[in-house]
C-alpha cells in the first residue's frame, strides 16, 4: 500500500498534492430492552486527494476503494486548476516527518468475537434492569473500531498510524405514577475491550440517576453559584472555547476568541493537548502531517492561542500546531480540538462547596451548545448545595449566557483534574464528527442564572 | 455485482435483499476572500441484508469485496434479530421523475456561474459572503430473492450562500440554499437573494419590558421545518410503532389542530427524496400521517413493520456506514387559506421567526423544546418592526400543534420538505 499510495503522489503534476487514505473496520451491537436489535461488522475505505499548485485554489477527489489512486490525484490537480481561484492557497511550512505505526496491535477489537459483543450487551443489559424495577425500558449499544490512516504528501511526509477504539453507550428509561425520566452515559478508551472491563460500575451510576430523576424537584429559578463536575466541566470548556479557539473561518463562526482578550480570571487556563498518553484523539500527526502539540488557548484568563491547521496558520502568520483533523473518512482537514483540558487549580470539591452558601452541583451534562458567544448548557443530573454540603436531586437546570460573562465569573478550580472516559464526538456542520476527549478539575461559577428561559 | 451476491447465497439462506448506490458528486465553493475550492467525491456503498435460521444478518461496504460483504452479513445473522421477515415480491413501480439531464451534465463552469451569481446579488459592503454550488449524480439498484430488481438514477443540484453580518450588532451566520433534481433557476437565485435581504435590512429593536408568557410566533417555513422535529421522530419507524413515541397507539385519534395535515410525498416530482422505489424493494406511494388533525400513518421499513405486525410504508433507507434505517422521503405540509402578510397581521403582537436553531429540549420523548431564534422579529399588525436578539422559543411541540393554528398558502420547498407559514403560540423570552 505504502508503494501505491506514494507513487500515485510521485506521479501528481501539482505543485502540492496530499494523499489520505483510511481503512476503517467496526462493529454495533444494539440491545433495546433484553432483545438484540442489530449486530453488525463492517469495513469502508476511501481517502481523500488535495491539489493546489501555485496561483491555484483547492481541488480535491474524495473516492471509495484503492482501485484508481493516481486517477483521483490527477482529477485533483484538474480541479485545482479549473478552480479559477482568486485567491492561491498558501500553506505553512512543517518539518517533514515519516512514521509508521507499530503493528499487530496488542488489544485488537477486531478478534473479539461479534457474539461475545453481543452477550455482553446483553448481560449489561440485565444487570441494568436488575438494579431498580421502575427502569422500564433500556438501550445498549457496544461499538468498536480499528481506524487505519495512510497520509503521503508531495513534500515527503509520510504517516501510517493505527486507532482501536471501544465504546459503550447506555440509555434507561424509568417510569413510576406516570412520570418518565431518562438517563444516558457512556464509556470510551482506546484499545480493545480489555480497555473496558469496569464499564458494570456505569451500570449503576445511570440506574442512580435516572431513578432520582423520577423524585427530583423541578429547580427554582434564580441566580446560583454553580459547582460543575470534572465531567461538565470539560465539557463547556471544549464546547465554549476549544472548539471555537481557531482563526475565524468564513461562515463557521464568528471570531469568538480574539488573541489577547482577557476571558476570564487569572485562575482559568485552557488548551488542548492531541499528545496526551493514550486517549481516544491523541495523535503523533494531524491529518496534514503536523506533529501534534500541545496548545495553549487561555493562558491565566488571557487568549494566547489558536488551533491551527497550515492553511489558517499560513493565513495568521502563526505556526500550525497539528490541530487539522478530518471529519470523515473522505472528508478534507480542518482545525479541531482533540484532548481539551483545563488546568487544575488548587484545593478539592470539598473546598469548593464550603465557599458555597446556597447552589447548585452539575454532575452530567445532556447538552452544551454555543452559537457565537452564547453557551447554553443542560443538565442531566445535579443537585442542590446547602449550607456547603450536596443536598438533594433536582432537575430542569438549564444555563444560558455569554461566553464571556459565564468564564468571567469562574471564581475557583480544583486540583482534582480528570481525564472523561465518556464517548465524546464533536459535530461541527460540513467539517464532519471527530472522537475528542475531555478534562478537567471541579469548577465554580458564581452568580450564574438557572431557570426554564435562560436569563 | 448484485446478481453474484445473490447467486452466491442461493441455498444458504431463507431470503436476502440487496442495494447498491454510487454517488458523483461536484462542489464548489468560493470563499468572501474569492478563494475557490473545487472538490469531487465519487463512492459506491453495497449493502446486503439476508435471513438465515430466522434470524437477520446485515452488513455494508464501499468494497468491491463481495466475500467480505457476505461474511460479514452472515456473522451478523449468527447474531443477529429473530425476526419472521418476508420479503417483497415484484411489482409495478410508480413513475417518478428524480434526474434531469442539464443537472447530470453539470460541470465546473456551471456551478461556479450559479455561484458567483448568487454571490454577486449577495455582496454589500456590510456582508461577508460565501456561495457554493454541488451536483451530485446518483444511480441506486435495489434487488432481493424474490425477484425484486430495480434502478434508478437520481441528480440533486444546489446553490447556497453564509453571509455574515458586519457591524449593527451581532447575527449569527445566516445560511440559505435551495437543491433539486434540476439546476436551480436564476428566479430560484433570486429567492435566495430576497430572503436574506428581508431577515438582514430590519433593524435591530429592543424589548421594554420583556413577553408575557405566550406570544403568537409565525413559523416561517424554514423555522417550521427545525420545530416539526420531534413530530417527524415520534412518526417514524420503532419509536412510533413500538417505543416512547406520544404517538403510539394513537392511530385515527384526533391529536392536532384540525389545520394540521401532514403527508409523506416520494412520488414528488424532482426533489430530494423523490424515489420509485424504496431500499427494502417496496414499491412508493404518497402517505398522509396527519389528516385533519387525525394521526393516519406512521412510518414504516420492512423490518420495523415485520416487529410491530404492520406492512411497511415503504420509507426504507440505507446511508454508509449504519444499518437499514426508517425515514421520510418529502415531506409536505397542506397549505390553508391566507397569505404570510395575512398571517402576520392577524397575529396582531407577536413574533415572525424566520429560522431557529435546533437544541435537544428539556425532555425530548415528551415534545417539549427549547428553541434559540436568532432571526426573530418583532410583528405589530404586520408591521415587521425590527430583529430581536436573544430570543428563545419554549414550549411544547405537540401541544403548540394541538393548539391555536393558523396555516398560511405560502408553502415552499426547503430541501425535502414543503412547508407554508404556521401561526402557533409558544413562550418567549429575549436573552439580550
Amino acid at each position: 500500500m505504502k508503494e501505491r499510495i506514494q507513487e500515485a503522489v510521485r506521479r501528481s503534476p501539482a505543485g502540492y498534492t496530499e494523499l489520505r487514505l483510511r481503512r476503517v473496520w467496526s462493529t454495533a451491537v444494539l440491545v433495546r430492552d433484553r432483545r438484540i436489535e442489530t449486530a453488525t461488522r463492517g469495513s469502508d475505505i476511501g481517502g481523500l486527494v488535495r491539489c493546489c499548485s501555485p496561483g491555484t485554489g483547492w481541488g480535491g477527489a474524495s473516492f471509495s476503494g484503492t482501485e484508481r489512486l493516481d486517477t483521483e490525484a490527477r482529477r485533483a490537480h484538474e480541479l485545482s486548476l479549473a478552480s479559477r481561484s482568486r485567491v492561491p492557497v498558501l500553506l505553512a511550512p512543517i518539518a517533514v516527518r515519516q512514521f509508521d505505526a507499530p503493528s499487530p496491535l496488542p488489544d485488537d477489537p477486531r478478534d473479539f468475537p461479534l457474539t461475545e459483543a453481543r452477550q455482553r450487551a446483553e448481560s449489561l443489559a440485565e444487570a441494568l434492569f436488575a438494579t431498580d424495577r421502575r427502569i422500564g425500558s433500556a438501550r445498549i449499544l457496544l461499538r468498536d473500531e480499528v481506524v487505519e490512516t495512510w497520509l503521503a504528501t508531495s513534500e515527503g511526509s509520510w504517516i501510517h498510524a493505527l486507532r482501536p477504539e471501544v465504546s459503550i453507550a447506555i440509555l434507561a428509561v424509568a417510569e413510576e405514577d406516570g412520570n418518565v425520566e431518562r438517563a444516558l452515559g457512556s464509556f470510551a478508551a482506546r484499545g480493545g475491550w480489555r480497555s473496558a472491563s469496569a464499564v458494570e460500575q456505569l451500570v449503576g451510576s445511570i440506574s442512580t440517576r435516572v431513578v432520582e430523576r423520577l423524585h427530583a424537584a423541578p429547580v427554582r429559578p434564580g441566580r446560583y453559584t454553580v459547582v460543575l463536575d470534572p465531567a461538565a466541566a470539560g465539557t463547556l470548556v471544549h464546547r465554549a472555547v476549544t472548539h471555537v479557539a481557531r482563526p475565524a473561518l468564513p461562515g463557521v463562526d464568528p471570531d469568538v476568541l480574539p488573541m489577547g482578550t482577557r476571558v476570564g480570571p487569572e485562575i482559568l487556563t485552557v488548551g488542548d493537548d492531541p499528545t496526551a498518553e493514550g486517549l481516544r484523539a491523541s495523535a503523533v500527526c494531524d491529518d496534514e502531517g503536523t506533529v501534534a502539540r500541545r496548545t495553549t488557548i487561555i493562558q491565566n484568563g488571557v487568549v494566547v492561542g489558536h488551533l491551527q491547521s497550515r492553511e489558517t496558520a499560513a493565513a495568521t502568520a502563526q505556526a500550525p500546531t497539528g490541530h487539522a483533523r478530518a471529519g470523515s473518512l473522505r472528508g478534507a482537514p480542518h482545525p479541531r480540538a482533540s484532548n481539551s483540558y483545563l488546568a487544575q487549580g488548587e484545593g478539592s470539591l470539598d473546598d469548593l462547596l464550603q465557599g458555597t452558601g446556597t447552589g447548585v452541583y452539575i454532575s452530567d451534562l445532556l447538552a452544551c451548545e454555543a452559537a457565537g458567544d452564547q453557551v447554553t448548557l443542560r443538565a442531566g443530573s445535579a443537585r442542590m448545595i446547602r449550607s456547603g454540603r450536596l443536598a438533594e436531586p433536582v432537575k430542569g437546570v438549564q444555563i444560558g449566557a455569554s461566553l464571556l460573562s459565564l468564564l468571567g465569573r469562574v471564581d475557583a478550580v480544583a486540583a482534582d483534574f480528570e481525564w472523561d472516559t465518556a464517548s465524546s464526538r464533536c459535530e461541527d456542520g460540513g467539517a464532519g464528527v471527530v472522537t475528542v476527549t475531555n478534562g478537567a478539575p471541579h469548577l465554580r461559577i458564581v452568580d450564574v442564572g438557572i431557570g426554564e428561559g435562560m436569563p | 455485482m448484485i446478481g453474484s451476491i445473490l447467486d452466491s447465497l442461493a441455498g444458504r439462506v431463507t431470503g436476502a435483499d440487496v442495494v447498491v448506490k454510487t454517488d458523483d458528486t461536484l462542489s464548489l465553493a468560493i470563499s468572501p476572500d474569492g478563494e475557490s475550492r473545487v472538490m469531487s467525491s465519487q463512492f459506491r456503498t453495497s449493502h446486503l441484508r439476508l435471513l438465515r435460521d430466522g434470524r437477520i444478518g446485515f452488513a455494508s461496504s464501499t468494497g468491491a469485496d463481495v466475500a467480505e460483504l457476505i461474511g460479514h452479513a452472515m456473522m451478523s445473522a449468527a447474531s443477529g434479530e429473530a425476526l419472521p421477515l418476508l420479503f417483497p415480491a415484484a411489482a409495478p413501480l410508480p413513475e417518478v421523475s428524480t434526474r434531469t439531464p442539464q443537472a447530470a451534465a453539470a460541470d465546473t463552469s456551471s456551478l461556479e456561474y450559479l455561484a458567483r451569481a448568487l454571490g454577486d446579488r449577495l455582496l454589500r459592503s456590510n456582508r461577508r459572503v460565501e456561495v457554493w454550488a454541488e451536483r451530485s449524480l446518483g444511480a441506486i439498484q435495489v434487488a432481493n430473492s424474490r425477484a425484486v430488481w430495480a434502478g434508478y438514477d437520481v441528480t440533486l443540484a444546489g446553490v447556497g450562500a453564509v453571509v455574515e453580518s458586519i457591524g449593527a450588532g451581532w447575527a449569527p451566520p445566516l445560511r440559505v440554499h435551495c437543491a433539486a433534481a434540476a439546476l436551480p433557476t436564476l428566479l430560484e437565485v433570486e429567492a435566495l437573494v430576497a430572503e436574506v435581504d428581508q431577515r438582514l435590512d430590519p433593524p435591530i429593536v429592543a424589548l421594554p419590558g420583556g413577553f408575557p408568557r405566550e406570544v403568537p410566533v409565525c413559523l416561517a417555513p424554514r423555522a417550521l421545518g427545525t420545530f416539526l422535529g420531534p413530530l417527524k421522530a415520534a412518526l417514524t419507524g420503532r419509536a412510533a410503532l413500538l417505543g416512547d413515541s406520544p404517538l403510539r397507539g394513537q392511530l385515527q385519534q384526533k391529536v392536532f389542530n384540525a389545520a394540521i395535515t401532514l403527508i409523506d410525498d416520494p412520488l414528488a416530482s424532482g426533489r430530494p427524496g423523490s424515489r420509485p422505489i424504496d431500499d427494502d424493494g417496496v414499491p412508493s406511494r404518497r402517505l398522509g400521517l396527519i389528516t385533519a388533525g387525525y394521526v393516519t400513518a406512521r412510518l414504516a421499513d420492512l423490518q420495523v413493520g415485520a416487529s410491530a405486525g404492520v406492512p411497511s410504508t415503504g420509507h426504507a433507507w440505507r446511508f454508509p456506514g449504519s444499518s437499514p434505517r426508517v425515514g421520510f422521503t418529502n415531506l409536505r405540509m397542506a397549505p390553508g387559506a391566507g397569505s404570510r402578510s395575512e398571517l402576520l397581521a392577524g397575529m396582531g403582537w407577536g413574533l415572525w421567526v424566520a429560522d431557529l436553531e435546533w437544541g435537544t429540549g428539556p425532555n425530548g420523548i415528551s415534545g417539549a423544546v427549547t428553541l434559540k431564534a436568532p432571526w426573530a422579529y418583532l410583528v405589530q399588525d404586520g408591521v415587521v418592526l425590527g430583529r430581536l436578539e436573544g430570543v428563545v422559543l419554549s414550549g411544547n411541540v405537540f401541544e403548540a400543534l394541538r393548539g391555536e393554528v393558523v396555516v398560511g398558502n405560502d408553502a415552499i420547498w426547503v430541501s425535502a420538505q414543503c412547508l407554508p407559514s404556521v401561526v402557533l403560540r409558544l413562550t418567549a423570552y429575549c436573552n439580550a
